[in-house]
């Protein structure tokens, strides 16, 4: 899986992740407030400018953006029909804004950043007894390697079905997906305990 | 090295899978034979306190794997029968140093640890590669390496050389052969461990069978083609 | 939580993600693709339970957020969650809990099939479709200021397919109970 993070050395990629992200928060927050279409508009042509300065390319672009454009596209229309043209621009400009800028940071930030960032964030919770911080990381790298895993065991639960001539259904495919997959959580925690990684406490 | 099991029981879901048993070890290479279901498996994970005996005590060089569970680890790494699920991070670098994380180690010296374990086994070149890339014998070393980076004195492997092809089974057999630390292996590859220095048969739960390997590997035979 | 609790979760989030990518799958008797990452998230509650389950796709909302493409039709990142329809993103975490935690309290191992199934299939819609429909209609209402019962409107078209795939999770959550329990009892002794 290739994350959407986008190799560079703009300002924004120099930026601290923590001041990315807060930054990201805070404009967000603003837009809710605002309700004239002009300053959105203004506000949305800058984010578009921040996303272009990123240099991610038209294709790159169309792919990563076209769901999120269609569902802003099809809400603008929609409130265009109930509400009014002044509301649909500010529903437009204020969406796509947020939108561009939010991609920005994604595009900006590394995998591994985020989680350093979350793993902070989490630490007040862990003092709270709620989780452990350091688990996030691990969980997430556990994703990440076991999703191929899981893809190859749907291809062969597939060919199996059309080696015996059955046609797959979802229920078919999502049983044995399920069962074969977590059947493994049990070695796979033990390798972790036995690896001592991730103390009892 | 000095392992003592002392009148150790192990129960599973209301059944004994290991009846009471005294012994300790101090041998080099140890091998573990038996059929499927006499209790080896269970027998090496007492070891590591993967298992905890439910009544007797095992300890592993003076650490009770119950009182002093983390200590008692520390003596032991173990390899798993399917080493693809060892592997737990993506990246097979990032996997080895996960088990140093608790040392609080600068990056560099993790890295040049992390390093040197990989070119131990000969595979410096995979450190970079995604774990479900790797063959079965690469995945079999990259365990063994995940597992060797934090130095336990004692190793104990199940089933090292299950589903490898021959090629891959001599360069495990090899890498077993070279190691320093000390070795117990669970195993069905009655080759792997005939020059062993001794050798466990368990059957039905109990060791039935200690000493050297011709004379234990005869007796498996016959409990196994009467 | 233990370890295996870790594990379980992080593999039923590789599954939700997988379910995603793999293509759409047609159902015999409606002509409308399943995407299926919605039926992982009620599956997530009745096979893992609330807390396992509610892990698990936090889990999938953390690997959204820091920029993996684990949304069906690869979609990802922080743009997501500016999006009208982030309700429904969001929602699934509380549609996977309360599944989760309905399917502990009325799903028995003593039960008959037909009960588990059925409880399992109330528990799946409760969460997979009132929970996640309503948080995703109550934002995406507030948010573009069309209102909710407007919204609701637009809502209406993805409801069949909802309650389809809670019945696919429920057929799938009886079956998986049956080969490899893992859903705690709560409130089961009481008797």
């Amino acid at each position: 899986m290739k994350a959407l993070y986008v190799e560079g050395g703009t300002f924004l990629h120099l930026m601290s992740p923590r001041l990315k992200l807060i930054g990201l928060c805070l404009s967000s927050l603003a837009l809710f407030m605002i309700y004239q279409p002009v300053p959105l508009a203004f506000a949305a042509i800058a984010s578009a400018m921040l996303y272009l300065s990123l240099r991610i390319g038209w294709r790159q672009s169309w792919v990563r953006m076209r769901m999120l454009g269609l569902t802003i596209l099809v809400v603008a229309l929609f409130t265009l029909v109930f509400n009014g043209w002044d509301e649909a621009a500010a529903v437009l400009f204020r969406l796509t804004a947020l939108a561009l800028a939010a991609a920005a940071v994604t595009a900006t930030t590394t995998t591994g950043d985020f989680i350093d960032e979350l793993t902070a964030a989490a630490y007040p919770l862990e003092r709270l007894g709620l989780v452990r911080a350091a688990d996030l990381g691990l969980a997430v790298g556990l994703v990440i390697r076991f999703l191929p895993e899981v893809l190859s065991r749907y291809d062969a639960i597939r060919d199996a079905h059309h080696a015996r001539g059955f046609k797959p259904k979802p229920l078919t495919i999502a049983v044995p997906l399920l069962i074969l997959t977590l059947k493994n959580a049990d070695e796979i925690a033990a390798a972790i305990d036995a690896r001592g990684i991730r103390r009892q406490k | 090295m000095d392992i003592r099991f002392q009148e150790a029981e192990a129960r599973f879901e209301g059944r004994t899978v290991l009846h009471a048993l005294s012994l300790s070890l101090s041998e080099r290479r140890i091998g573990v034979v038996g059929l499927n279901g006499s209790g080896k498996t269970t027998f090496a994970r007492l070891i590591n306190g993967l298992v905890k005996p439910a009544s007797g005590r095992v300890t592993v060089n003076g650490f009770d794997t119950v009182a002093d569970a983390d200590k008692a680890r520390g003596q032991t790494g173990f390899i798993f029968q399917n080493p693809q699920n060892q592997i737990i991070l993506p990246v097979l670098r990032e996997d080895i140093a996960l088990g140093l994380q608790g040392r609080k180690l600068p990056k560099p010296e993790i890295n040049a640890l992390v390093d040197r374990v990989l070119s131990r086994l000969g595979i410096l070149h995979l450190g970079e590669r995604r774990a479900h890339e790797l063959s079965g014998g690469e995945l079999q070393l990259a365990a063994l390496a995940s597992v060797l980076v934090t130095e336990p004195p004692i190793l104990i492997m199940d089933e090292p050389t299950n589903q490898l092809d021959l090629r891959n089974r001599r360069l495990v057999a090899d890498t077993i052969e070279g190691l320093n630390e000390h070795v117990l292996v669970v195993s069905h590859d009655l080759d792997l461990i005939a020059d062993f220095d001794r050798v466990l048969l368990f059957h039905e739960g109990r060791l039935v069978g200690d000493g050297l390997p011709a004379e234990v590997i005869a007796r498996y035979r016959g409990i196994a083609l009467p | 939580m233990t370890t295996r609790d870790l594990v379980l979760a992080a593999l039923f989030t590789a599954i939700i993600v997988a379910l995603g990518v793999v293509p759409p799958v047609m159902l015999g008797f409606i002509p409308v693709p399943i995407t299926a990452q919605s039926l992982g998230v009620m599956l997530a509650g009745t096979v893992l339970g609330a807390k396992r389950g509610g892990f698990a796709v936090l889990l999938l909302l953390v690997l959204v957020a820091i920029g993996l493409p684990v949304l069906s039709g690869g979609r990802g990142g922080l743009a997501v969650f500016a999006s009208p329809t982030a309700g429904y993103l969001v929602g699934f975490l509380f549609a996977a809990i309360v599944t989760g935690f309905l399917s502990e309290r009325f799903v028995k191992r003593s039960q008959s099939g037909l009960m588990q199934t059925s409880a399992f299939f109330l528990a799946a819609l409760a969460g997979g479709v009132v929970v996640d429909h309503a948080l995703g209609v109550i934002y995406l209402g507030l948010v573009t200021g069309i209102g909710i019962p407007k919204a609701f409107i637009g809502d209406l078209a993805f409801i069949p397919g909802d309650v389809l795939k809670a019945l696919i999770a429920a057929l799938a959550a009886r079956a998986v109970i049956v080969g490899y329990p893992l859903l705690p009892e709560r409130g089961a002794e009481r008797a």
